[in-house]
C-alpha cells in the first residue's frame, strides 16, 4: 500500500519528467519503425526489432535513473559532509562502511571467480585430452588420405585398364562390361563406374558390398574430375552401411573419358574414424568459443559485482537517511526549544529505538513545558507573597517611623497641658518648648514625606558629558570636616574624568554612599572615593574603614525599607539601586581590606 | 596475476581490428539489372580460419546499397540488399559448404575441397546482380556502395562490437530507360 502511494506521488510530482520520456520513446521508436520499414524487411522482424529497440530503451533509462539517483546521493552526502550539516558525518560513514565491507569481499570473490574460471578454462584446455583428440584426428586424416589416394590410383587404373575400348560403339559394350568386372575384382573396389565428360556410360558393382543402386557422384564432381584430372567425394551409400569413397580420373579436359572408383569402408571402421574427426571438431568449437565463454562469465561476475555494490551503496544510504533523519528532526526540536517554544513536538515516523527516542523527547518537552508552567505559577505566588511581604514591611516602617515623631509630639502637647491645668506660670517657656518640638517632629514627618515620594517619582536619567572629578569634588565638598577625624578623599583617574551621565542622579546616589560611610566610620578613619575606567566600563567605588556590615544583611541591603541603623526611611541604598539599575549598570558591596566596607558601582562608559 | 594478464591480453585482443576493406567493386548495367562484382581482403585472417574449421556456421554479410548520387550533399539511399555468405565446414566429408543467401533467401549452395576455393568463394563476388532499376528510379547519376560485416569482436573483453568495414564506393553510372 505504502509503495502503491510512494509510486503514485513520484508520478505526480515528476508528471512533466515521465511525460517527456514516454514522448521521446514515441518518437524514438516511430523512427526507429519508419527506418525498418524503410528496408522492406518481412512485417514480424520489423515487429521484433521494434519491441527490442523499446526495450533497450527502457533499460537504458531504468539504469541511467539508477546511476543517477545514486550518484546523486553520493553527491549530496559529500556536499552535506562538506558543509558539516548534522548527520552527514554518521551517513557518510555508514555508507562508506558499508560500501567498503561489500566492496572487500566482493572484489576478492570476483578476482578468486574469474581466477578460477580463467584456470578452469585454461586446465580444460590444456588437459591430455587436446593432443589426444589432434593425434586421433591426425590417425583418421591421415585413413581418409590413403583410402583417398589408394581409391584414385585404383581408378587410374581402371581408366588406363578400359583404354582401346570404343565406348561409343555398342558391339564394345560386353567387353567393357568384363573389362570393368575384371577390374573391379582386380583391385577390389565395390563401383567401377565410366563417363563421357558428365554423361554417364557404364557402371559395375560389387554384389557383396551391399550397395543397391550406383551412387551419383554429381555434376560438381564429374566436372571438377574433368576440370583438373581428378576429384574425391566421400559419402553414405544407398543402402548400404559404412562410407563410400568415390574417386573420379579423367583422360583431360571436357568431353574426355572419366572413371569413378568406389570404395565402401568398413561401416565400424567408418565410424570410429567419423567419430574421431567429430570429435576433434567438437573441441575446436570449444577452444574457438574459449574468448567468448570468457568473456560472457567476467560480463556476468562485472554485473554482480556491481548490482551488490549499488546494492551495499543503496543499503547504507536508506539506513543512514532512516537514522539521521529523525536526529536531525531531535536537533531542529532542541534549538526550537532551547528558543522557547516549549509546545514544539517532534514530527517522525519511526517504529525502531529511534521513534522511542523521538517519542521520550516529546515526553520530555510536555514534561518540561508542564514544569515551566508549574515554576511560573510558583514564581507569581512567591512575587505576590513577597510584594505582600514587602508592603507589610514598608507599611510597618511607615508606621514606625510615623510613630516615633508622634510620641514627642504628644508628649509636649500633653506638657503644654499639664501646666495650661496647673497654671503654671512657666507655661510661656513650656509652649515655646513645645512648639519647637512639634514642628520640629512635623518637619521630620515632612522630609520623610518628601522622600517616599522622591523615591516614588524618580525620573528617567538625562545622560549628558559629565566632568566626573569635578563631581565626586563638589559631593566631597559637603563631608569634609564634617567629623573630625574622618578623611574624605577623592582618586579619580585621568581616563575617567570625563563621563556621560546623569549628574543630578549620580550626585544623589554619592551622598547616599557618602552619608552611610561617613557615618559607618569612626574616628581615626577614612573615606575614598575612586574612580577608573575598566575596559568599557566607568567603575567608582565608596571604600570606608568603618565598622563593615552586619552578617547577613548584604541580601537585603539595597531593598527598600530596609536599614541596619534603626533610623532613617531605609531608602538611600534602594535610591543608589534604582539610579544604577536606571543607568544600565550594576553596583555592588564587598567588605573593605583590612576593615570597612566598599561599594563598587559599574556604568557603561558611553 | 594471472587474471590480470587474461583481461589485458583480451582487452588488447578486443582493441584489434580487422584490417579488412572492399576493393575492386565494379559495377555494370546488363538490361535493367545492377551487377556487382567486389572482393573482401583481408578478412581472412586466422580467428575466422580457426573457427571455420570447427565446423562453426561462420558467415560474412555484405550490405550492398544503391545511392542517388548529389554533389553537395548526403548521397540519397533507393534501395539495399544484403549478400550473405555461410561457411560450413563438413570435417568428415572434407568438403566447406557454402551457402549464398540474397536478403535472407538461399540462392546457392556450393562445396568446395580446400581452403584457397573457400576464401575465394566467400570474399569474390563476381557478377552478382543485386539491383532491379524500374521505372521509379530517379534520374541522374546512381552510386553503389559495399560493405562486409564480419561478425563482432569484444571491445574490454565483454563488450560485443560489431566489426564491419569501411564503405566502398562504385563508379558512377547513369540508368537510360
Amino acid at each position: 500500500m505504502k509503495v502503491r502511494v510512494r509510486i503514485e506521488r513520484l508520478l505526480r510530482n515528476h508528471r512533466i519528467l515521465f511525460g517527456g520520456l514516454a514522448a521521446l520513446l514515441l518518437i524514438f521508436t516511430s523512427f526507429f519503425y519508419l527506418s525498418q520499414r524503410g528496408r522492406d524487411l518481412p512485417a514480424a522482424l520489423v515487429a521484433n526489432r521494434v519491441l527490442l529497440f523499446v526495450l533497450w530503451y527502457v533499460n537504458v533509462i531504468l539504469i541511467l535513473v539508477v546511476v543517477f539517483v545514486l550518484l546523486r546521493n553520493l553527491i549530496k552526502l559529500l556536499v552535506e559532509r562538506r558543509h558539516r550539516i548534522l548527520g552527514s558525518t554518521f551517513k557518510f560513514k555508514l555508507v562508506a562502511t558499508y560500501v567498503g565491507l561489500s566492496l572487500i569481499p566482493v572484489l576478492a570473490l570476483f578476482f578468486i571467480a574469474t581466477e578460477l574460471l580463467q584456470g578452469s578454462i585454461d586446465r580444460w584446455f590444456n588437459t591430455p585430452l587436446a593432443p589426444v583428440l589432434a593425434r586421433g584426428n591426425a590417425v583418421a586424416q591421415a585413413f581418409y588420405d590413403r583410402v583417398e589416394s589408394t581409391s584414385l590410383r585404383d581408378a587410374a587404373i581402371a581408366l588406363r585398364g578400359i583404354q582401346g575400348i570404343d565406348l561409343e560403339r555398342a558391339e564394345d559394350r560386353p567387353r567393357l562390361t568384363r573389362r570393368l568386372q575384371e577390374l573391379l575384382a582386380e583391385l577390389g573396389l565395390d563401383v567401377l563406374a565410366v563417363y563421357e565428360g558428365t554423361e554417364f556410360v557404364h557402371a559395375v558393382l560389387d554384389s557383396q558390398s551391399g550397395i543397391a543402386d550406383l551412387p551419383e557422384p554429381g555434376r560438381d564432381f564429374l566436372g571438377e574430375t574433368a576440370r583438373i584430372g581428378k576429384a574425391v567425394r566421400m559419402g553414405v551409400p544407398a543402402g548400404a552401411a559404412g562410407r563410400l569413397v568415390l574417386a573420379g580420373v579423367s583422360q583431360g579436359p571436357q568431353g574426355g573419358v572419366t572413371v569413378v572408383a568406389g570404395t565402401l569402408l568398413d561401416p565400424l571402421v567408418a565410424e570410429q574414424t567419423d567419430q574421431l574427426v567429430r570429435d576433434f571438431q567438437a573441441y575446436r568449437q570449444l577452444e574457438v568459443q574459449k574468448d567468448d565463454l570468457r568473456a560472457s562469465h567476467l560480463l556476468l561476475f562485472l554485473m554482480v559485482t556491481l548490482l551488490i555494490l549499488l546494492g551495499s551503496s543503496w543499503a547504507g544510504l536508506y539506513l543512514a537517511k532512516r537514522v539521521t533523519v529523525p536526529i536531525q528532526a531531535l536537533a531542529e526540536g532542541t534549538r526550537i526549544i532551547t528558543g522557547g517554544d516549549l509546545g514544539y513536538r517532534v514530527k517522525v515516523e519511526a517504529d525502531d529505538e529511534l521513534g522511542v527516542l523521538v517519542d521520550s523527547f516529546n515526553r520530555m518537552t510536555a514534561e518540561l513545558a508542564s514544569n515551566k508552567e508549574e515554576l511560573e505559577r510558583s514564581n507569581e505566588e512567591l512575587m505576590e507573597a513577597n510584594r505582600l511581604a514587602a508592603w507589610n514591611e514598608a507599611a510597618r516602617r511607615i508606621a514606625h517611623e510615623i510613630k516615633n515623631p508622634l510620641t514627642p509630639i504628644r508628649l509636649a502637647a500633653e506638657r503644654m497641658q499639664v501646666r495650661k491645668d496647673q497654671g503654671d506660670p512657666g507655661l510661656g517657656q513650656a509652649i515655646d518648648e513645645g512648639v519647637e518640638i512639634i514642628v520640629r517632629e512635623v518637619e521630620h514627618l515632612k522630609e520623610m514625606v518628601d522622600e517616599f515620594s522622591r523615591y516614588a517619582r524618580m525620573p528617567r536619567p538625562r545622560p549628558a558629558p559629565v566632568d566626573l572629578a569635578r563631581l565626586v569634588g563638589d559631593t566631597l565638598g559637603l563631608y569634609r570636616d564634617l567629623k573630625p577625624g574622618v578623611e574624605v578623599e577623592s582618586r579619580i583617574e585621568e581616563d575617567a574624568a570625563n563621563a556621560v551621565l546623569d549628574a543630578e542622579q549620580v550626585r544623589r546616589a554619592l551622598i547616599n554612599l557618602l552619608d552611610n560611610a561617613v557615618e559607618a566610620t569612626d574616628a581615626p578613619g577614612r573615606v575614598t572615593v575612586s574612580a577608573r575606567r575598566e575596559n568599557n566600563h566607568l567603575e567608582i567605588r565608596v571604600a570606608d574603614t568603618g565598622r563593615g556590615l552586619p552578617p547577613g544583611s548584604r541580601e537585603k541591603l539595597f531593598l527598600p525599607y530596609y536599614s541596619t541603623k534603626g533610623r532613617g526611611t531605609g531608602l538611600g541604598l534602594a535610591i543608589v539601586h534604582r539610579i544604577v539599575t536606571d543607568h544600565h549598570g550594576t553596583i555592588r558591596v564587598e567588605d573593605n581590606q583590612p576593615q570597612g566596607t566598599v561599594f563598587t558601582v559599574e556604568l557603561p562608559a558611553s | 596475476m594471472r587474471t590480470v594478464l587474461a583481461l589485458l591480453g583480451l582487452l588488447l585482443a578486443s582493441q584489434a581490428r580487422a584490417d579488412a576493406a572492399i576493393h575492386g567493386l565494379q559495377v555494370s548495367l546488363d538490361s535493367n539489372r545492377v551487377v556487382a562484382s567486389f572482393a573482401l581482403t583481408g578478412a581472412f585472417d586466422d580467428p575466422l580460419a580457426r573457427r571455420i574449421d570447427s565446423g562453426l556456421p561462420t558467415s560474412i554479410t555484405y550490405e550492398v546499397e544503391l545511392h542517388k548520387d548529389r554533389k553537395r550533399w548526403y548521397d540519397n539511399r533507393i534501395d539495399r540488399t544484403t549478400l550473405e555468405v555461410v561457411a560450413v565446414h563438413d570435417a568428415v566429408a572434407r568438403a566447406y559448404n557454402i551457402h549464398f543467401k540474397l536478403d535472407g533467401e538461399l540462392v546457392e549452395s556450393r562445396t568446395v575441397r580446400d581452403r584457397e576455393a573457400l576464401e575465394a568463394a566467400m570474399t569474390r563476388i563476381e557478377r552478382m546482380p543485386v539491383f532491379t532499376l524500374g521505372e521509379d528510379t530517379p534520374e541522374g547519376r546512381l552510386i553503389v556502395k559495399v560493405r562486409a560485416h564480419l561478425g563482432t569482436r569484444n571491445l574490454l573483453s565483454f563488450i560485443p562490437v560489431a566489426i564491419h568495414t569501411e564503405w566502398k564506393d562504385s563508379n558512377k553510372f547513369r540508368y537510360i530507360r
